[in-house]
Parts: structure tokens; sequence; C-alpha cells
């Protein structure tokens, strides 16, 4: 099983019912638990309104609890996700947000940094959720790194996914210094293509160490910064989700002002999110 | 002021003789695999007082010397180079490497400053004689300034041996990396400072509070303000104007603006266009061909013409003063190798590790003399001291690769196959399955390794059950993370072969077992893929198991390398 229980936080944002849909279809795949987090008073008028989006979604009352929770949104969110054994939380998020709202945090974009568990982002929910197509994971030679690989693969084969790849970005701070003393760009190209064919090679026996079978995967080594290399891969590519594990610590304002690796991935999201966490 | 025909001409002529010249020792000094601004310095010691103007004085003149017009029209353009070297030198520095380091990236560049910084103020300002102080009353910021001048580091210099010694990739090369971009970093600051305590250089001169604050509040207002802008505008200026021309423009239109502000505050224009270089630098949306594009005319035209003005100016021969050298010396390598080390060894490398830090953090090149010409501009040290700087900054540069090297071949042997084969843990085997060879092996490394051998076999072949390791070309890899300090290996042969499900189905007769630190995942992908590449040949592996003897399979084996 790749996830025991979904959590989905419910709100009455024209979102919602697509969220809360994916979330359903999602639960149904994983074969999982759903738990509902609703932040809000607890009255007849709002457990009518919930009660109205669970008919719409069209899910049978005893396949999900309901928790209710007072304050801080994003708090209350991942308080509960905690309290409830949630290991994975699904929420919406606008591809891109503006400026002032990005320095000030959002409730999805607390929920990425400092969620106890996997996250998984939907951006822009559609009313009919359609499954994921095209599979795109960060590697890193970590054992979080492996378990990303392998929770996304088995995620991507539970979707009859069409395309899985594996990227991994090495980065080589300052390698344009060397020119700068020779003054000439061969034995920087040189370097620059067997490292290429080196960290291929590492990444193909990597994906070989973790078995991975049942669909076909592909490679891709990327040199450059990290977190906006593969942020730009996969928008170019087209992937629909991109899973990558997630970041050590949790982000703090300077890291917001002084972008780097998964910050430009959060900044500014090139499609579905799943952040991967133990 | 205008220049006539006879001052154009000597102008060109100067400037395409000194490039001549610091071409030619350049490429000399990178064939003896040296940094190149070693070249052009000699190539300025050369042309300069020193020799040309000993032997040839009326030469030296004529081409350096000609007149007032000329030479102020040459201090314009060495002026020009220095301004723009600065600019490459921030464009390097990567400030979120240097803002996120690990802890011991952290503790490196604290002590790589701290200390031979302390070491330098410490010694200048108790002994300024043995330095080379004459003004007493200066002795505050002489001592400041050896302190910078002992904790710089040179960027480029540094890059390049790294390069040369292939470890620009690895965890050693980020660190030294990671460290002396920082250091560059601070380094600028402080000095900075230090120039604009000696309080003489623009008639805007603040009083050194505000001098402190003004400083503080430029590189706020570039680093964040500036920067977001920059990182804003890249991207329309390169789809809307012609490329590369309109980065280019745009790139030093910033950094000459930075430049003429700090100036006029009465801080170096180095500092300026320092800071706005980092800032572009930063920007993601800055192509790597721009940077390769600047750093190609910068470092092959302006910086020689810099570099080579030094020694126009000094005789360096006169001037060399064998105490002062010598305690400059002393200090630089006291300084930075202590200092950079322990920081490495506290940070939690190996006291190997920590001396390559050490000696790689050494090198001075470059910025030194920068840093040097400039304090020597505005007089705060004499023509002794300068040479003395110059000869620090050369003698680090160059005796810093050797000694790293030295230092690095006990590293890389911790790191490659051939070096990590034993006699002990090699067996000729007939084992008769994949099963009882992999016992073999286990037996082998845990009695030689002193490991527990039920643990050893069971990861092993936990892994071999998973997918075979079996490998093309009668290779087979079994392997496994456990917990150990440094990787092992182990060889079996077996000539007749073994079956081991491998993906062209020929059975394997050389097998390694692998047992990699399993805290450190990529040390394993790393040798495998190693190993896998080294031996993707059947006429390779056929020469190995026909080896007598351990003995000679190690030896061919490292023939291969």
């Amino acid at each position: 099983m790749i996830f025991k229980k979904l959590g989905l936080a419910l709100t009455f944002s024209p979102n919602g019912l697509p969220l809360l849909k994916s979330a359903v279809r999602l639960q149904k795949m994983f074969n999982s638990d759903l738990c509902l987090i609703h932040v809000g008073e607890k009255n007849p008028e709002t457990e009518a309104q919930i009660d109205g989006l669970i008919k719409k979604a069209g899910i049978s009352p005893n396949s999900f609890n309901i928790v209710w929770k007072k304050g801080e949104p994003a708090k209350s969110i991942l308080n509960a996700a905690s309290e409830n054994n949630i290991d994975l939380l699904v929420a919406g998020a606008l591809e891109k947000e503006n400026v002032i709202k990005y320095y000030l945090g959002s409730v999805a974009r607390t929920i990425m940094r400092e969620s106890p568990c996997s996250v998984l982002i939907i951006t822009n929910p559609v009313a009919e959720p359609e499954q994921f197509k095209k599979f795109c994971v960060s590697v890193d030679f970590t054992p979080l790194g492996e378990t990303a690989v392998k929770k996304s693969y088995e995620f991507a084969k539970l979707e009859k996914a069409i395309e899985f790849v594996l990227v991994k970005e090495f980065e080589v701070p300052g390698l344009a210094i060397t020119v700068y003393d020779s003054g000439s760009t061969d034995d920087t190209e040189k370097s620059k293509h067997e490292w290429q064919l080196e960290e291929e090679e590492k990444l193909r026996l990597f994906a070989k160490e973790l078995n991975l079978t049942g669909m076909d995967y592909s490679i891709s080594a990327l040199f450059g910064k990290q977190g906006w290399e593969a942020r730009n891969f996969v928008k170019e590519n087209g992937s629909d989700l991109f899973a990558v594990p997630s970041p050590p610590k949790k982000l703090k304002f300077f890291d917001k002002l002084f972008q780097h690796d998964i910050e430009f991935i959060l900044s500014q999201l090139p499609c579905s999110l799943l952040i991967i966490r133990e | 002021m205008s220049l006539s025909a006879t001052d154009i001409t000597i102008f060109l002529l100067s400037i395409s003789v000194i490039l001549f010249f610091a071409r030619g020792f350049g490429e000399l000094s990178r064939y003896l695999n040296q940094p190149i601004v070693i070249g052009e310095i000699i190539a300025g010691i050369i042309l300069g007082p020193t020799i040309l103007g000993t032997l040839f004085p009326e030469t030296f003149n004529s081409l350096f010397n000609q007149s007032e017009e000329v030479i102020t029209a040459l201090n314009g353009i060495t002026l020009l180079g220095v301004v723009m070297l600065l600019l490459v030198s921030g464009m390097e520095i990567d400030l979120s490497l240097v803002l996120r380091q690990s802890k011991a990236a952290v503790v490196i560049s604290i002590l790589g400053i701290l200390f031979p910084f302390t070491v330098g103020f410490l010694s200048a300002y108790f002994f300024p004689e043995f330095l080379g102080l004459s003004d007493y009353n200066m002795r505050l910021v002489f001592a400041l300034f050896v302190g910078t001048a002992l904790s710089i580091t040179a960027l480029p210099v540094v890059a390049r041996t790294l390069m040369d010694l292939q470890i620009f990739k690895s965890e050693i090369g980020y660190l030294i990396m990671a460290a002396a971009m920082f250091n560059d970093l601070v380094g600028w600051i402080i000095f900075s400072i230090v120039l604009g305590m000696i309080g003489q250089n623009s008639e805007h001169a603040l009083p050194l509070s505000s001098l402190i604050i003004v400083i503080i509040g430029f590189m706020i207002f570039v680093l964040i303000f500036v920067r977001k802008i920059i990182n804003y505008s890249l991207p329309f200026i390169q789809k809307r104007f012609t490329f590369p021309g309109g980065v280019l423009n745009f790139i030093f239109i910033l950094g000459f603006l930075g430049a003429a502000f700090t100036e006029y505050i009465g801080i170096h224009a180095i500092f300026g266009v320092f800071i706005v270089g980092i800032a572009i630098g930063d920007s993601v949306h800055l192509k790597e061909e721009t940077r390769e594009i600047i750093y190609q005319f910068v470092t092959n035209i302006f910086a020689p013409l810099f570099f080579v003005s030094i020694g126009l100016r000094i005789n360096f021969i006169e001037n060399f003063d064998p105490l002062i050298v010598s305690v400059f010396l002393v200090l630089a390598f006291i300084g930075k190798v202590v200092g950079c080390s322990l920081g490495a060894y506290w940070g939690g490398l190996s006291k190997n590790d920590s001396l390559i830090i050490g000696f790689g953090m050494n090198s001075r090149g470059a910025m030194e003399i920068v840093l040097g010409t400039l304090a020597y501009q505005y007089g705060l040290i004499n023509e002794k001291v300068f040479v003395a700087l110059v000869i620090m900054a050369l003698v680090t540069s160059i005796s810093s690769a050797p000694i790293m090297n030295y230092y690095l071949k006990k590293v890389k042997a911790k790191l490659s196959f051939h070096s990590l084969l034993k006699n002990e843990t090699i067996i000729f085997s007939t084992a008769p399955s994949k099963n009882e060879v992999i016992k073999e092996l286990c037996q082998k490394v845990a009695v030689y390794h002193k490991l527990d051998f039920n643990l050893v076999y069971d990861l092993v072949n936990e892994r071999e059950e998973t997918i075979s390791t079996g490998l093309e070309k009668h290779l087979a890899i079994p392997h496994a993370r456990i917990n150990i300090k440094d990787t092992i290996v182990a060889v079996a042969i077996a000539r007749d072969g073994i079956e081991w499900n491998s993906f062209d189905n020929l059975p394997a007769k050389f097998i390694v077992l692998l047992l990699t630190p399993e805290d450190k995942p990529e040390i394993q992908l790393k040798l495998l893929s190693d190993i896998a590449k080294k031996f993707n040949d059947t006429k390779v592996i056929e020469n190995i198991i026909a080896s007598k003897d351990a003995k000679e399979l190690i030896y061919k084996v490292k023939q291969l390398y």
C-alpha cells in the first residue's frame, strides 16, 4: 500500500468540490482511508454545507471520517494530519501566486513546507478529475530519495501512466570560473560532458538497484541549478505529476528571499506536485 | 588634454606589447600547469623597470613613460581592467551556495577568515616594523589591511586547481568552493571598510560609522532589490534585445554604475562592481553562455592589462626585502592552512581531507594582487610590502596544487576499485554455484575486516534476491550497504564460470564483492559504475582471470587505471 490514509482539507471555495472528487478518486485507487478536515465553526449550517458537498461528490457515508478543527487554517490542518496518522495530505494550489502572497505565505504553501507527512498539491483541480499520465520524479541518492522513487513508481503503475522519468540534477558551483583562468572553454565543456555521462550511469544503476518493474521508465541527468533545472524540465516535458523528496529542513523567510532548491519549484509549480516524506 | 598622434601610436603599441607578452607567458605557465595569472605577472616584471627598464631604459621609457597623457590613458585602461575583473569575481559567487552551506563549510569559512585575519592583525599591530610599516599613525589601518590580505583566497586559482586535480565535482571540491566564495565576499567587505578608513581617497569621505552603515545599506539594497529587478528583467532583455549584445550591455551598465556609486561615497569602485556582480550572477536566467562570453573577454583582454601593469610600476629586485617577504610567507601559510584545516577538522572531516582543504584555500593569486595594488596606490603600503605581497600571492598559488595532490593521492585510494584490492581478499574459486561463491567471499571479508559473517552474508543475499547482480561479459558485482566506515572489496575468480542470471546469459567469471558504507549511497553507485565501465570488455576480463596469483591480478587491474 503506497498510502494508508489520505487527508483532505475541505473548504467551501470553488475548488472544494473538484478537490474532494480528486481525493475520492485517489482513495479508491490506493484503497486507503479518507479523512476530511474542516477548519471552522461546527454548526447546523456548515454541517449542511459539508453534507451537500459529500452528496455532490457521490461518496458513501461510511467511507470517510470528518475532523473539525478551529483556529488558524494551515496549522490546524497540519495538527489534524499528525493526530489522525494521515500519510498523504491532499491540497489545491494555484500555479503561480502573486508576489505579496508569496512572501506572506498561504495555506497551501505552509502545508507544502511544514507538513509532517507526504503532500499532494493539485494545481488547478477540475470538476471531473483525470488520471495523472506523465510522471516525473526528482532523484537524490539518499534513502528518502529511494522511497520517493518507489512510491511514485507504484503510484504511476496504479494510474497506468504512459511515462515515468527519473531526473537527477547535478550542480558544480563555479564551473564557469575555470574558463576565467585559462581563457579556454574546451576543458570546461569536456568535463561537463564527462560528468553528464557519469551522472547518467549512476542514475541508471540507482534505478536498477530499486528493481522497478512493471512499466518502462527513462532517465535524465540535468546540469544546472538545483530545483530550477528540474522545474524547467518538467514544464517543457509536459509532465502532469512531479514527485520530489521533501527538503530536509523547514523553509524560512530567508529561503524565500534567496531562492534555492525546492523553492524554485514551490514558487512556480510546473504541475501537480507530490512531496514525499518518511 | 588630448592625445597627439605619437601618443596614440605609443599607447596602442604599448597595449599590444603588453598583450603579446601576457599571452606568451600565460601560455607558458599553462603549459607548466600553473595559473595563467602567474605568467602575466612575470610578463609585467620583465617589461617593467625590473628587467627591461634596467637593461634597455630607453625602450622602456619610450614605450611606457612617453608622456603624461599616455600614462593617464594606460592607467585608465588598467582601472577598467580591474573593475571588470571584480565584476566577474562577483558573478562567480553563488549566493545561495554561500548562504546554505553545510556545517563543515560554515566552520571552514569562518575559521578560514578569522584565524588568518587575527594572525595578520596581531602580528602587524604589535610588530609593524617587521612588516615594513613606516608611518606609525597608520598602525591600526595597516594591521587591518594585513589581516585582510592574509585571509583572502583567490577563487579563480582555486577553481582551476580543483579542475586540474579532477576534484571539482566532489565533496571536497564543493566544500572548498563554498568556503572560498564566502571568503571572497567577506574579504572584500572588510577591505572596502579598510579603504574607507584611509579616508583620503575621495572628497566625499564619510566618518567611519556612517561609512559602515552606507556599505551595509548598499549591500542590502543591491543584493535584495536590485537582484530581484535583474532577475525579472533578464528574461525580458534576452527576449527583446539582440542576444548576447543586449544582456552584455545591461550587465556592464549596471556594473559601472555600481562602481561609480561606491567610488563617489568614498569606498573604492571595485566594491560596488563586485556587489553588483553578485546580484547579476545569482539570477537563474543568466545563461551560462553569457557568463562565458564575459569571462572570455575580461580574462583575455582586460585582466592581462591589469596584471602586467603591476610589474610596470615597480622594480622587483630593488624592492625585494627578504625579511618582509619571509614574514609574509610564513604568516600566510600559518594563517590560512591552519585556520582552514582546523575548521575542516572541527567540521567533521578527516585529518587528511582537512589538510587538502587547508592548502586548497591557501592560493591567493589574483585577488591578493588587486588588494595590494589598491593599498599601494592609496599609500598604505610601500613598495617593499607590495613586492612581498605579490611574491606571497605567487608562492601560495604555485604551491597549492602539488601539496594538495600529495594528500589527495591518499584520499583517492579510498575511492577507487584498484586501490581497494587486497591480496588477502582475492580468491580463485572452484565453487559450483553462485551461493557458494558469495559465501566464500563473505567469509574472506568477515575474517580479514573483522565483520560479522552472518550479517554480511544475509545483506548480500538479500540484495541478490531482489534482482541479479550479474552484469554483461562475465562480470558480476554482488554488493550491499553495511555499517562500515570505508569501502571494502573482495574478488573471486571462477575460471569455469558460474551461472549468474546475467543480461547476456554469459556465466560470471570475474566476481567482485562490494561493501559500501550504508550512510553514503552515492559511493556505491560511483564504484558500481566505475567497475562496470572498466570491465565492460571480454578481453579485459579474460586477461585478468588468467592471472597466476592475487599479486598478478592486482598488477593487471592497476594497469587499467
